[in-house]
């Protein structure tokens, strides 16, 4: 089965993303993002023919706690973050949970 | 809990051949976790790398756009995003590890030659070609990014899950049963101490009897004795 990428984001974010061909994307200027950016990310979500989400990792601020629990949680489609750095953030929560060790500590050395 | 159990031996081999079967459960089921927590440290080594060329990626493709915004204008940059015709497509493959699905991501149409892309040569700068290889090296980063994590979104739960039933097996169930058996145990020696009791009860009782009757048949010989020596 083939599948998209798609992008949520603002029009900066996602037209890097269209030049490199992504058909599926959403923009939601700054301004409109508390409003609307919680519906976008849904309806993209249960779009069948996206596989991977990408996202801009500041704008998971702006989604509702239940959006955002299942964007992080969601394996199909999974979304990637950009922009967050390496310990993105609830990824590292989940390793906390079901190993018992930060795994992801940034202070360590190398593990 | 001990006592909804009731009290028989069968009952007791029934529990022990429980405690035997849910010990062997739990030590299969540590093994999984061990084992899928090793898959894991490997997967993770590989998701910080992959994590890290995607934020460098990110940021070189970022760079590259906002260039070409500089230079051609945001509307020229945004008419050639417009005009694009190929469209990258991915396509999933189920991998198995220690009976945890996760899946495979192939990517095609990522990396497009300058004639693929649509937006025409004349119209556009260099500039914007730059900016579209740098996010179509992007795209291949997010989906190498999207394999990685899928697959330890998909470990993490399967520890998490393996880890809940080890600990509800060592924490609850096993000692629960112990507690079961050690009841019945007891229980059944008390038994069989009342019974040995009984026993002995009824021993001294027969004796008792015995010699009474012994002692009275000998009283009445002695009585037959002195009649028969009265004669």
């Amino acid at each position: 089965m083939t599948q998209e990428i798609a992008v949520v984001g603002s029009p900066e974010f996602t037209t890097g993303f269209r030049l490199a061909g992504v058909r599926e994307f959403a923009e939601i200027p700054d301004e409109e993002k508390p409003d609307r950016l919680d519906a976008a990310v849904e309806e993209t979500m249960t779009n069948d023919d996206v596989g991977i989400v990408v996202m801009h990792e500041d704008d998971l601020e702006y989604l509702s706690r239940e959006v955002r629990q299942r964007v992080e949680r969601s394996v199909e489609p999974v979304v990637v973050t950009l922009g967050g750095g390496a310990g993105s953030g609830n990824l590292r929560e989940q390793i906390k949970r079901a190993i018992g060790i930060d795994l992801m500590d940034d202070d360590q050395p190398d593990s | 809990m001990a006592e909804d159990v009731k009290p028989t031996r069968k009952n007791l081999m029934e529990i022990e051949d429980r405690i035997e079967f849910s010990e062997r459960g739990h030590d299969t089921l540590e093994q999984k976790r061990d084992g899928l927590i090793m898959e894991f440290m490997d997967i993770l080594d590989q998701a910080q790398e992959v994590r890290s060329g995607l934020e460098s990626d990110y940021r070189e493709a970022q760079r590259a756009i906002d260039m070409a915004r500089a230079m051609e204008g945001d509307v020229a940059v945004r008419g050639a995003a417009s005009a694009l015709k190929e469209h990258p497509e991915i396509s999933t493959r189920a991998n198995n590890i220690m009976g945890v699905v996760v899946p495979q991501i192939e990517s095609t149409k990522v990396q497009k030659d300058l004639d693929e892309r649509g937006y025409g040569v004349l119209g556009t700068s260099a500039r914007i070609d730059e900016a579209a290889d740098a996010y179509e090296q992007l795209l291949d980063s997010i989906v190498l990014a999207a394999e990685v994590e899928t697959a330890m979104k998909k470990l993490l739960d399967e520890i998490e899950k393996t880890k809940r039933r080890v600990n509800a097996l060592e924490f609850k169930l096993l000692p629960e049963l112990r507690e079961n058996q050690e009841y019945i145990e007891q229980k059944l020696e008390e038994q069989e101490r009342e019974e040995i009791f009984r026993m002995k009860k009824i021993k001294d009782k027969k004796e008792a009897e015995e010699a009474e009757d012994e002692a009275a048949e000998t009283h009445s010989e002695e009585t037959e004795e002195t009649v028969t020596a009265d004669d």
